[in-house]
């Protein structure tokens, strides 16, 4: 019987894989914008942002626009290869329940 | 196998990543604003022409219109991520804006601008712009005002003075206000359904 596989436990947790997955679709997103998608309180969206960037799955970037401060995500191709490793990891795991 | 409710949790992350996915890719269809924005220009350059300084009255709204769009557009942006389909977007609608513009300002100066040509140049370009952008993003109302731009930019070759007036002033009426009004309504009521499905709130 084939070994099954694992789940990225850095991409598991619920708020990182939304925020992966916000992220795929964008160029790159403000902290702001990250915050409103997903509901989360500021510090616990720091936290797992910080997590999901130790783990070099996003880059941030910070500049000033109109005198204003602005953190910016975006998804390295690390974190795509994860992302993408994930889902396939996850369908295998489901297997037929996908559907159900 | 996992069990049951193992099963119901792997599903629930595979629908959030779905749902997160098309959630980052629904931010470029705000501008609904704009298309009133450019309609109100154009009555207002159209009425200046008429009764104004023709010679001042296109370039003038055109440029003002372009700066306030520009103003607003900059204001949004910094609330919104950047796509690669808003940067498409963006693209398609700055070079047929500049493509008008160069034309029409040169057949102003060369003193061959008349009211088939310029009708037909506006509505061939918007024509293009509207189909352009329709095709990216799958929205099937603004194929129809292209159609309109289409069908007013030929019958500007084709009509008289009078019924290119009415045919312009017409497809401005439904290309830009009707059609922007009802993208901000649409806009709207999108941005009430994201919020009433949002939370993800605990790691």
């Amino acid at each position: 019987m084939p070994e099954l596989p694992k789940l990225n436990p850095v991409i598991h947790g619920k708020l990182r894989l939304a925020l992966l997955s916000l992220l795929t679709g964008v160029e790159e997103a403000e902290f702001t914008w990250l915050r409103s998608k997903t509901g989360s309180t500021d510090g616990n969206l720091g936290a797992q942002l910080l997590k999901l960037e130790e783990a070099g799955y996003i880059a941030v970037k910070k500049k000033f626009v109109q005198r204003k401060p602005q953190t910016l995500y975006r998804m390295t191709e690390a974190g795509r290869r994860a992302l993408t490793d994930y889902v396939v990891a996850l369908k295998q795991l489901l297997g037929g329940a996908i559907g159900d | 196998m996992t069990g049951n409710a193992e099963d119901l949790e792997l599903k629930e992350r595979l629908t959030l990543i779905e749902t997160m996915i098309a959630e980052g890719r629904r931010t470029t269809e705000s501008w609904g604003w704009t298309f009133v924005l450019w309609g109100v220009a154009y009555y207002v350059a159209i009425a200046w022409a008429n009764w104004g300084r023709p010679n001042l009255a296109w370039p003038v709204t055109m440029i003002a219109a372009s700066i306030l769009t520009g103003i607003l557009a900059s204001r949004n942006a910094a609330k919104r991520p950047e796509t690669t389909v808003g940067r498409a977007m963006m693209a398609i609608w700055l070079a047929m804006g500049i493509s008008t513009f160069a034309v029409m300002m040169s057949l102003g100066m060369s003193g061959r601008l008349d009211l088939h040509n310029s009708v037909a140049i506006i509505g061939a370009m918007l024509g293009a712009a509207n189909a352009t952008s329709s095709i990216i993003l799958k929205w099937k109302m603004q194929f129809v005002c292209a159609v309109v731009w289409w069908a007013s930019a030929v019958a500007a070759c084709f009509a008289s003075d009078s019924v290119t007036s009415v045919v312009f002033l017409a497809a401005i009426f439904f290309c830009q206000i009707v059609f922007g009004i009802y993208g901000m309504i649409a806009q709207s009521r999108k941005q009430k359904a994201a919020r009433a499905g949002q939370g993800v709130s605990h790691a």
